[in-house]
C-alpha cells in the first residue's frame, strides 16, 4: 500500500518536473506497452475461438447435460449424445420414433400428462421439473428437466427444447436428508419411550417404598395419603403399618433428609430396619435406637443421611387401643378426640435418626377410645407455604384440627387432603399422612361424624 | 422465596458465618460450600449468625449438621445465634438443642411445640 502510494508520487514530480524533456520518451513507452498486450490478448482469443468455433455441434453434442428437441406432438426430432449415453440408446432408436414421454417411468408420464404438458403450453416454459427417466437397460435415472416451447416469428409454437440435467447426486442428498429424519424420528420415539419405562421404575419404585395397602385392622379404621411435590422426584416419605403377631399393630410414619434416589435408597433401608426391628424391639424406643444404629453405620462423614420418624405400637385393650410411640425428631402425633378437642401427644426430647450415637428415645403413651383418631404427618403439611405467604404451622393445624374433631380416620385423612390441595403450588415438599382410630360408637364402616 | 445470601468474617476466635434468607434445598449446597471454605483453628469458633434468616427446611438442617461435622473435625465447635423462634422449635422438635449450642432472638417465644 504505502510503496503504491510512493510511487505513484513519485512518478508525479518527475512528470512535474521534467515536463518538457520526458514526455516525447514517456508516451512512446506506454504505447509500445499496449501494443504488447493487444498481441497477447489476440494470441489468446485466436487460441480460444480455434477451440469454441469448431465445436459447436461437438458442445452440443457432449455438453454436460441432455439435450433434446420433441415436435409439438411430442415426438423426438433431436437428442444429444450425452442423453443417449445416459439412456443407452442409438440416435436411430429414438428420433422420430418416440416420444419425451416414451423415455419416463409410469408415474412420470402420467405427472407429465397431467402437469408438465398442459403447463408447457400455457407458460411457455416449465423449469427444474423432477422426473425419473426409464434407461434402456431398466435403470431409472432422476434428473431435473426444464423445457421451452420455440416460436417462429409470427408467434406459432414450432418445437419443445427441452434440457436435462442428472439428479442423481440431488436425489442421493434428499434421501439422504429423509433417511436422517427418519432416524432424528426413531431416536425420538426410543428416547420417549425410554422416558416412559423410566418413568414407570420410578412410580414401581416409589410404591414399592409405601405398602400396597393398609391393613385390616379389627376394631379399628386406618387411612392413609402420599402426595409427591414433582413426579419425577423420588420422595423420602414412608410409612407402614403391619400386625406384630401377637395381636398387637406396630406402626411408623417418617421423613428421609432429601429428595431423589439416594433418599428413596435410605427410605427402603429404614422401612425394613424398623419393621424387622419392631417384631423384636421391647417398644417402639428401642426399634427407633436399632434404627439409629443402621443409619450411622451405613452413613457416615459429609454425607449424613437420616430421617424423623414416628414409630409405635397398638395393643387393643377391650374395646380400647393402647398407643405408645416414641419420636425421632418427628412432629408430634396429632388427636381428634370424640368429644370434639384436638390436641397434641407430646414426643420431647427425641433427637433425629442416625446422627448421634447414642440418642435418647422417650417412649409416651396414650389411649384411643371409640371415636377418637391418632393423626401421623410429616413436615410438608407444616411446612407448606400458603397463598397468603406465611408457612402453615403447627398452631394452624391444631386449630384445623380443633374444627374437624370428632372424626374418623379416612374422614380426617380427606379433610387434610383437601387442606393440602388448598396450598396449591405452595405445597413444595413431599407429604404423608396415616390416620389410625376407633369407629365411633353408632357408625360400624367409615369414619366418625 | 428469599435468595439465601452469605458472608464470612474472620474473627480473633474462629470464623463468623451470616446467613440471611431461605436455607431450603434449593441454597442448601451453597450453605456448604462456604462452610467448606472456613478453616479453624483447634479450639476455635464457627459462629452462624441466624438473625437475618427467613426458612429453614430439612436441607437446611441437614447443611447444619455437615457443618458441624467438619467443624469437630477440625476440634472446632459451632453455634448458633440470633435464631429465630420458629428455627428454635424446629431444631428443639428434631433434637438438635441437644448437640447445638443456641442463641435464640432475645425475648422470642420459643416454647416447646405440644
Amino acid at each position: 500500500m504505502c510503496g503504491t502510494t510512493d510511487g505513484e508520487s513519485d512518478r508525479a514530480d518527475r512528470s512535474a518536473h521534467d515536463k518538457d524533456q520526458d514526455q516525447e520518451p514517456g508516451r512512446e513507452q506506454d504505447k509500445d506497452s499496449d501494443a504488447s498486450g493487444d498481441d497477447v490478448h489476440d494470441a489468446e482469443r485466436a487460441q480460444f475461438s480455434a477451440l469454441l468455433e469448431d465445436s459447436a455441434e461437438d458442445l452440443y453434442d457432449n455438453a454436460p447435460c441432455g439435450y433434446l428437441s420433441t415436435l409439438l406432438d411430442g415426438r423426438i426430432a433431436k437428442v444429444n449424445t450425452t442423453l443417449l449415453d445416459w439412456l443407452g440408446h442409438t440416435r436411430a432408436e429414438l428420433v422420430g420414433r418416440k416420444r419425451f414421454s416414451d423415455l419416463l417411468t409410469v408415474g412420470g408420464r402420467l405427472y407429465h400428462e397431467t402437469h408438465f404438458a398442459p403447463l408447457l403450453a400455457m407458460q411457455g416454459q416449465v423449469s427444474g421439473i423432477a422426473l425419473e427417466l426409464k434407461a434402456a437397460d431398466g435403470s431409472r435415472l432422476p434428473v431435473l428437466v426444464t423445457s421451452v416451447v420455440k416460436t417462429g416469428t409470427d408467434g406459432q409454437p414450432l418445437l419443445i427444447r427441452t434440457t436435462v440435467f442428472d439428479a442423481r447426486d440431488r436425489r442421493a442428498y434428499e434421501q439422504e436428508l429423509l433417511r436422517a429424519r427418519k432416524e432424528a424420528e426413531r431416536a425420538q420415539e426410543v428416547a420417549e419411550a425410554e422416558r416412559m419405562r423410566l418413568h414407570q421404575v420410578l412410580a414401581i419404585l416409589q410404591n414399592s417404598l409405601l405398602p400396597p395397602a393398609l391393613p385390616e385392622v379389627p376394631g379399628m379404621e386406618a387411612a392413609a395419603y402420599y402426595h409427591t411435590a414433582s413426579a419425577d422426584q423420588l420422595g423420602g416419605d414412608f410409612y407402614d403399618l403391619f400386625a406384630l403377631g401377637d395381636g398387637r399393630w406396630g406402626f411408623f410414619l417418617g421423613d428421609v433428609c432429601g429428595k431423589g434416589p439416594e433418599a428413596a435408597a435410605v427410605t427402603s433401608l429404614i422401612r425394613y430396619t424398623l419393621r424387622a426391628a419392631s417384631l423384636h424391639a421391647g417398644d417402639p424406643a428401642q426399634a427407633l435406637d436399632t434404627l439409629n444404629a443402621a443409619l450411622l453405620e451405613r452413613y457416615t462423614g459429609n454425607d449424613p443421611r437420616y430421617c424423623t420418624t414416628i414409630a409405635g405400637t397398638l395393643t387393643p385393650r377391650g374395646g380400647d387401643l393402647h398407643v405408645t410411640v416414641a419420636s425421632g425428631g418427628h412432629p408430634p402425633a396429632l388427636l381428634l378426640r370424640a368429644d370434639g378437642t384436638a390436641h397434641y401427644l407430646p414426643t420431647p426430647g427425641g433427637m433425629l435418626v442416625g446422627i448421634m450415637p447414642r440418642p435418647h428415645f422417650t417412649p409416651a403413651t396414650t389411649v384411643l377410645r371409640p371415636g377418637d383418631t391418632m393423626l401421623l404427618y410429616t413436615d410438608g403439611l407444616t411446612e407448606a407455604r400458603t397463598a397468603d405467604g406465611p408457612r402453615y404451622s403447627e398452631e394452624a393445624l391444631h386449630a384445623f384440627a380443633g374444627t374437624l374433631a370428632p372424626a374418623g380416620a379416612q374422614q380426617t385423612v380427606n379433610a387434610m387432603t383437601g387442606l393440602l390441595e388448598s396450598f396449591g403450588d405452595g405445597l413444595d415438599d413431599d407429604t404423608a399422612l396415616l390416620a389410625l382410630g376407633i369407629p365411633a360408637p353408632d357408625t360400624h364402616t367409615g369414619g366418625a361424624r | 422465596m428469599t435468595d439465601l445470601h452469605l458472608t464470612t468474617q474472620r474473627t480473633p476466635a474462629g470464623s463468623v458465618l451470616a446467613v440471611a434468607g431461605d436455607l431450603d434445598h434449593d441454597s442448601a449446597g451453597r450453605f456448604r460450600g462456604a462452610v467448606a471454605l472456613i478453616a479453624l483453628q483447634p479450639g476455635q469458633l464457627l459462629t452462624v449468625d441466624f438473625g437475618g434468616l427467613t426458612f429453614c427446611d430439612s436441607s437446611g438442617i441437614t447443611a447444619l449438621i455437615a457443618a458441624r461435622n467438619q467443624v469437630h473435625e477440625q476440634g472446632a465447635d459451632i453455634v448458633l445465634t440470633e435464631v429465630p423462634a420458629v428455627t428454635v422449635r424446629i431444631l428443639r422438635l428434631l433434637g438438635l438443642d441437644q448437640i447445638f449450642r443456641i442463641q435464640p432472638v432475645p425475648g422470642a417465644d420459643t416454647d416447646p411445640v405440644g
